[in-house]
């Protein structure tokens, strides 16, 4: 049984079908990486995973259990399935420290000793034990993005969602995201990350899914997608990006 | 010469009375300082609702009382009032009359800051599994209040200056007792200077707190 099975799962904005019956899998100890053009409903696929929106119609199965039923402990789930946004998403009033300590204390009740030992394990595990007093408006954005993983993996997640974790990173600090995802990855760390960048894409996974229009269109190796794929718009989207 | 003698002397003999519509003023500036802050907290919290009843309220009251002049308000609370039966003294008048006008602005001072922020953060909140309720009070509310010191230590000033109107419903604060002391000996000038500089002192003191405050509570790096 995989960790996240989405079936038939169809999200509409209005008149506007933006996930048309998507299947997935996420099997624990995955990096599965979601690429396709903008407004192809990566990121409402990811936002769905965690209930930040509701689909329309279809499911989710979260460890076996069903998490679109409306009587879902939304919140309770949330403390499962961590996420990485895009433009990091740090609390700023909040130094780095306490960033990672807040959902500990919070939510899951820790005390604050016994989150300061946890959040400074995180911190330590991605190289930031450093910066755990800076606040952060005095880190770069590889280092925010750093920090913001490390609030998600403190909550012991089954699984990290990225939604375009390199897309507000130069390429030296994107580099370090994918190194730093394929360190999780070899940790076992469950992940699905959705991005437009196919540098990051080649950097942590074999595979890709790619969606477009609302749909699975494809699952195979990037090389594959880019040289054999029957569909010109597909073999097009994986060429061009990977001369450019 | 003579003329400052028998200012100085009135002063003194009236220094008591003086002192306590210092006290008047200063209990009345601190009082709707705080009942204003939490009533605007409170206005501003209920703004973010969902709600469309209770948002169309809140949009009401903050219209409603940043649209009216606080003198009409008090006027309309001490002087209407009795006319249906309710009669409440100047101190009440003065203390409720302020504490909805100071926090409709409040309020509107927090939205202005909650607008700023940065919504990916209060997102990210909820992602994460925090509640409505505590995404408020972790995440929003320390933001927008840190955002906010500089207009809300400016409303505290007003509220100091705003008092001298209260002595319009009886209500002897500071500038009443002056207005008693200038009666006396038609020393207006004196007496008026006098108030101006007790007002100048107070608010000095206020700007130097303020100051400390956006340097103590200052989100680093926020531009």
């Amino acid at each position: 049984m995989a960790l996240i099975e989405v079936r038939k799962l169809v999200k509409k904005f209005g008149e506007q079908t933006v996930l048309n019956g998507i299947n997935l899998d996420v099997s624990e100890g995955d990096m599965k990486v979601v690429m396709g053009p903008s407004g192809c409903g990566k990121s409402t696929l990811l936002r769905c995973l965690n209930r930040l929106e509701d689909s329309t119609s279809g499911s989710i199965y979260f460890r076996g259990e069903e998490i679109t039923r409306p009587d879902v402990d939304v919140r309770a789930l949330r403390q499962h399935i961590g996420f990485v946004f895009q433009q990091f998403a740090l609390y700023r009033h909040l130094n780095v420290l306490d960033n990672v300590t807040l959902g500990l204390i919070k939510l899951k009740g820790m005390s604050r000793a016994e989150a300061k030992r946890k959040a400074l394990f995180e911190l330590a595990r991605l190289d930031m034990l450093s910066s755990a007093d800076k606040f952060p408006g005095q880190l770069s954005g590889g280092q925010k993005q750093r920090v913001a993983l490390a609030r998600a993996l403190a909550m012991d997640p089954a699984v990290v969602l990225f939604d375009e974790p390199t897309s507000a990173l130069d390429p030296v600090m994107s580099r370090e995201v994918a190194e730093l995802m394929n360190r999780l990855h070899q940790e076992k760390v469950t992940m699905l990350c959705v991005t437009h960048d196919l540098q990051l894409a080649r950097q942590i996974s074999d595979k890709v899914v790619f969606l477009d229009k609302g749909v699975v269109c494809a699952e195979d190796s990037i090389d594959q997608l880019s040289r054999h794929h029957p569909d010109q718009k597909i073999r097009a989207f994986f060429g061009q990006e990977s001369n450019s | 010469m003579n003329g400052w003698l028998a200012f100085q002397g009135d002063l003194i003999e009236q220094m008591p009375l003086i002192l306590a519509g210092l006290m008047q003023t200063l209990t009345l500036t601190v009082i709707v300082s705080i009942s204003g802050l939490l009533l605007g907290i409170a206005v501003f919290y209920g703004s973010l609702s969902h709600n469309t009843l209770l948002s169309r309220f809140i949009r009401g009251y903050t219209a409603f009382f940043i649209g009216m002049p606080l003198i009409v308000l008090l006027f309309l609370m001490y002087y209407g009032l009795p006319q249906w039966g309710v009669k409440l003294s100047p101190f009440s008048v003065a203390i409720i009359g302020f504490t909805l006008n100071v926090a409709a602005y409040n309020s509107a001072y927090l939205t202005s800051a909650y607008n700023g922020l940065d919504h990916a953060e209060l997102e990210a909140a909820r992602a994460q599994g925090f509640s409505s309720q505590q995404i408020f009070k972790l995440i929003t509310l320390p933001q927008v209040l840190r955002l906010s010191v500089p207009a809300l230590t400016n409303q505290v000033i007003g509220n100091l200056k705003d008092s001298s109107v209260a002595f319009l419903i009886q209500y002897t604060e500071f500038f009443a007792r002056a207005q008693e002391l200038a009666a006396t000996n038609f020393q207006f000038f004196k007496a008026y200077m006098l108030a101006a500089l007790v007002y100048l002192a107070l608010v000095s003191l206020i700007v130097l707190a303020a100051r400390w405050l956006e340097r103590r509570y200052a989100i680093v790096g926020f531009n």
